[in-house]
This record gives C-alpha cells, structure tokens and sequence, in this order.
C-alpha cells in the first residue's frame, strides 16, 4: 500500500511540482531552464488573477453559507426524537452519493433561465418576479450547486460536535435565565467549535477544488481554477502552466487545512471523531 | 417536539431544517420528473407522462457500453482498494513502530488533496511511463482515490474490536489465520462491507480523475453524461441522471443497513 501510493500519488505530485517550474519550447517538449515565469503570469494576466480571486471567493462564500445554514439541521438532527434525526440524516447524506454530474444537471434544470424553469415558474406564480431572472452561468448558480454539492461535509462534524456537548451545560444556563440565543451563543456555539473548523475546512477544500459544478452551472462566467486548469492542459496544451495552477490550488487547500489542524490541536479545541 | 426547542428559537431552527430538506431534494425530484415527462424540452411543471426516454437509453449503445465500462471499474476498484486497504488499515491498528502517525497522515492524504489534482498528476507520470491502456490508467486512479476510504472505516471497526477475543482463540490453539478468519473478520466485516461499497461509489461516480485518464474509447458514465449535458441537448439526460439516482439510493440503503450512516460517513 505505502509503495503504491508513494508510487502512483506521492511521486506523481512531486512531478507536478517539478514540471510547473519547468518551460515548454515551441515543440511542445518541456525542460530548463527552470522558472518561476508561470506563477507570475498567473498572479499578473488579469483573466488568470480574476479565476483564482473568483475560486477564492465562491469557496468563502459557499463554506460561509454552508455553515450559517448547517447550525439548525445539525441542532435539529442531534437533538430531536430519533424518528426525526433519521429522516434528517438520510436526507443529508443520501444525496452525497449520488453524482456531481447529475446534482450540477439538477440545477440546471431548477435554475434554467427562462419562464420554463423551475425557480423561474416559481416565482413568477408567486408574483416575487414579473419578467424571469437569469441564474444560471452566474457566480452565484456555483454557490448554490456547491452548497448542495458539499453541505453534508459541513453538517456531520457539526452533528458530531454537537452530539457531544453535554446537555447539563445548557440546561444549567437556561435554569440561570438566559434566553435561548444566549445559551446558543454563550455555551453552543464556543462548544461546537471543533465540527465547525473541520467543517468549514471540508467545504472550502472541496469547493475550491471542485471542476464539475463550474463547468456546468458557471458557464463563462465563473471559471475556477479547476476549470482553468483543464482547460490550459486540454484545449492550450500549456503543461507548465497548467501544473503551476494545479500547485497553486493544492496551496490554497493545504494552507486552509494546515490552519485547521493547528487550531483544532494546538488550541484547547478537540477534534470530533 | 423537543422540550429543549420552544418558542421562537424552535420556529427558525425547523424552518431552516425544513427549507435546506427541500434545497436538498428539489433538484433530484426534478430530474426524476423529467425523466417521464413527455415534453421534448425540460420545462416546468413537467408535462404528460412517458416512458420512452428510458427505452430510449436502454438502447443507447454508448451509453450501455459506458455502464458496463464504470460497473467493471468500479469491481476492480472495489476488490483493489480491499487489497491495499485492510492491510494497511490493520498495520495501522495493530503496529507499534516508530512514525506511525506520519504514515497514518500519509496514507490518508489522497483524502485531502484535490481529486482534480491526483488525476492531472497521475496522467503526467503515466504518460512517461508510456502506460496508454486507458482501462489500467482509470484503475490505478481510482484506487489511489478509493484507498482511503477503505483504510478509514476499516481502521474505524477495528479499534472496536477486543484484542482479548484474539488472544483467547490463540491460547486455545487456533492459528493465526483461523484466528484472523473466525474470530477478527467477523468482527469487523460490515466495516470492510462499507469501505468496499465506498470505494465502489466513489469510482462509479468519479469525474475529477477519470477526465484526465479516460480516452474516447473507454469513457466511464460520467463522463458520456457530462458530454451530453455540455455539448448537445439530449432529452434522455435525465432518464439516464434518474437510473443513476436510483443506483445511489440503493447504495445508500445497503450502507444503512450494515455500519449506519453517520458513523460510516464521520468516521
């Protein structure tokens, strides 16, 4: 096992790695000199900054939305008769298997442009809208495919968190009177921190690193790194600068996840398991 | 209801459970709609009701032979990763020695690191290996990415099983494999169960790595669905969105059923 993942994912890596610092002459044939032109021009060509400033903030927006909305089906799931957690539970997890493709053309089909679509026919019959909304190919039809996409990474570990705060706690602030958002903000929340971090840290890796949901929902208009990626390896047949975006994003997650990591050890917070 | 929730409080909490329980299902609803709607172009509400988008792929011979392409995948991926995994995951369990930890954080990182990612890697080192079987390409990928799995829920089972009950069918003369056989694996089946049905999912649906090792000879599932939806419009989209559904909640049942969700999910 550790030969072939050393084989076929570590060193795979490290070529990557190697070839993003490396240049492609005219022939395509990709060798020295060594350079660090690649990251330059990612940061420096403005179409290329926009991807990786956009990539950035649909992962902070999605994991940020994610977590606001986790809170409640987390509490209710943990804290309801067992009939109730069930439903819930399988509700959240059950579409986590089945595919991205499908989900992102789910969207597609809710969020379809026109009176025909679902979110359209909505509400327009509800008198919200009079003429029809264009959601799909925006920034935030991504947001909405990812959120649906990647929510169950978020309400596990907060489940599992919260499952683990002992009810005594709560109680003993409500009996000293503390309303029920002070108990929420005082006793909950500061306790649940752990599932909140891995959570957060979840959504905002995989978000980041997701190239279905743009490629379907974002259309032209929210290319992410994922999507830039494929594109300059495919379609330009840019290798080095393809790797160097590649090196780039597994940066970013690496860098989200190593801060995790160090508050969820280094800090009092204990990890949910 | 809960005496912990009351009032006000309660009423946000359920609604907002409630809404994200209808943000969830409403896409999936909606292409099993379609699937038997009889219009031509998905509109909405549905229209009529037909069956001839699913005879319709159960004809398509790309898309058949794509099926038949993911399910063997998805086998030698289930068996592979079973290969690699339960070892590794009972080295982990059971070994003493010195950068246990380390190895642990490595053997779990393909987790963590963007699937897109490995793939792009992978096909890089690959094409320098001159390996252009397509079919051996997809396999490797996927077990890199499947490993993990099996490793975590295995490893997960067998810290729950009591090293004691080895040890008295040791000192009752059986063998250490007889041992392994009656008294260990039985223990930790339903783990190794949801590890394989994991890594059989994961590869069925994969599509951040097999973009990269796939070739227009053998494209798995995803990928012939990804190209209908992008490149041309095809009414029969969702019926075959709709059999995959279906296949994944079947999934998930046999997943309930043997280790519960949460705990094969949070492990």
């Amino acid at each position: 096992m550790l030969a072939f993942l050393t084989y076929f994912f570590f060193y795979p890596a490290l070529a990557l790695l190697f070839s993003s610092i490396q240049t492609q002459d005219s022939r395509g044939i990709i060798g020295r000199p060594f350079t660090l032109a690649h990251y330059a021009r990612l940061v420096n060509v403005e179409l290329y900054a926009r991807v990786l400033w956009t990539t950035l903030r649909i992962s902070i927006i999605t994991s940020a939305l994610a977590t606001v909305l986790a809170y409640p089906v987390a509490l209710v799931m943990v804290k309801s008769r067992p009939i109730v957690t069930r439903v819930i539970t399988l509700i959240v997890i059950a579409p986590l298997i089945v595919s991205v493709v499908v989900r992102g053309y789910g969207w597609q089909l809710v969020l379809q442009n026109g009176p025909k679509g679902m979110l359209n026919w909505i509400l327009m019959t509800l008198h919200v809208v009079d003429a029809p909304i264009s959601v799909l190919y925006t920034e935030t039809a991504v947001v909405i495919g990812s959120l649906h996409v990647f929510f169950p990474m978020m309400v596990l570990p907060l489940a599992s968190a919260l499952g683990k705060i002992d009810p005594n706690l709560e109680d003993a602030a409500r009996m000293l009177g503390a309303p029920w958002w002070k108990v929420f903000l005082r006793v909950t929340l500061p306790l649940s921190m752990p599932g909140f971090v891995a959570g957060f840290t979840l959504v905002f890796s995989l978000t980041a690193g997701s190239f279905v949901i743009p490629a379907i929902l974002g259309g032209a208009s929210a290319v992410m790194l994922g999507n830039l990626i494929e594109q300059q390896i495919f379609v330009v047949y840019d290798w080095p600068f393809g790797a160097a975006i590649a090196v780039v994003l597994v940066g970013l997650v690496l860098a989200v996840n190593g801060v995790s990591m160090w508050l969820l050890e280094g800090r009092r917070l204990r990890r949910p398991d | 209801m809960d005496e912990r929730f009351s009032g006000f409080g309660a009423f946000i909490l359920y609604t907002i459970t409630a809404g994200m329980m209808l943000f969830i299902l409403a896409p999936l609803l909606l292409v099993m709609a379609a699937s038997v709607s009889d219009s031509y172009f998905v509109t909405f509400p549905p229209q009529g009701f037909t069956l001839k988008w699913y005879a319709k792929v159960l004809q398509d011979r790309d898309f058949l032979e794509a099926m038949r392409l993911s399910i063997l995948l998805a086998l030698g991926t289930t068996v592979g990763s079973l290969l690699f995994g339960v070892p590794a995951a009972f080295a982990l369990v059971r070994g003493h020695f010195v950068g246990l930890a380390a190895i642990k954080g490595f053997l779990l990182s393909p987790l963590i690191f963007p699937a897109l990612i490995t793939g792009l890697a992978l096909l890089q080192v690959l094409n320098k290996l001159g390996s252009t079987d397509a079919r051996l390409n997809l396999l490797i990928g996927h077990i890199v990415v499947t490993s993990p799995y099996v490793i975590r829920t295995v490893v997960t089972s067998l810290q729950l099983v009591d090293e004691n009950l080895e040890d008295a069918a040791r000192t009752l003369g059986a063998s250490r494999l007889r041992t392994f056989w009656r008294v260990t694996l039985p223990q930790i089946a339903s783990g190794v169960a949801a590890g394989g049905l994991f890594a059989f999912m994961v590869s069925f649906d994969n599509y951040p790595v097999t973009m990269w090792l796939a070739n227009s000879e053998y494209s798995p599932v995803p990928l012939i669905l990804m190209r209908q939806l992008v490149n041309v419009f095809d009414p029969s989209v969702p019926a075959m969105s709709t059999i995959i559904i279906l296949m994944a909640m079947v999934g998930v049942l046999v997943l309930e059923k043997l280790v519960g969700l949460r705990r094969a999910l949070a492990a």
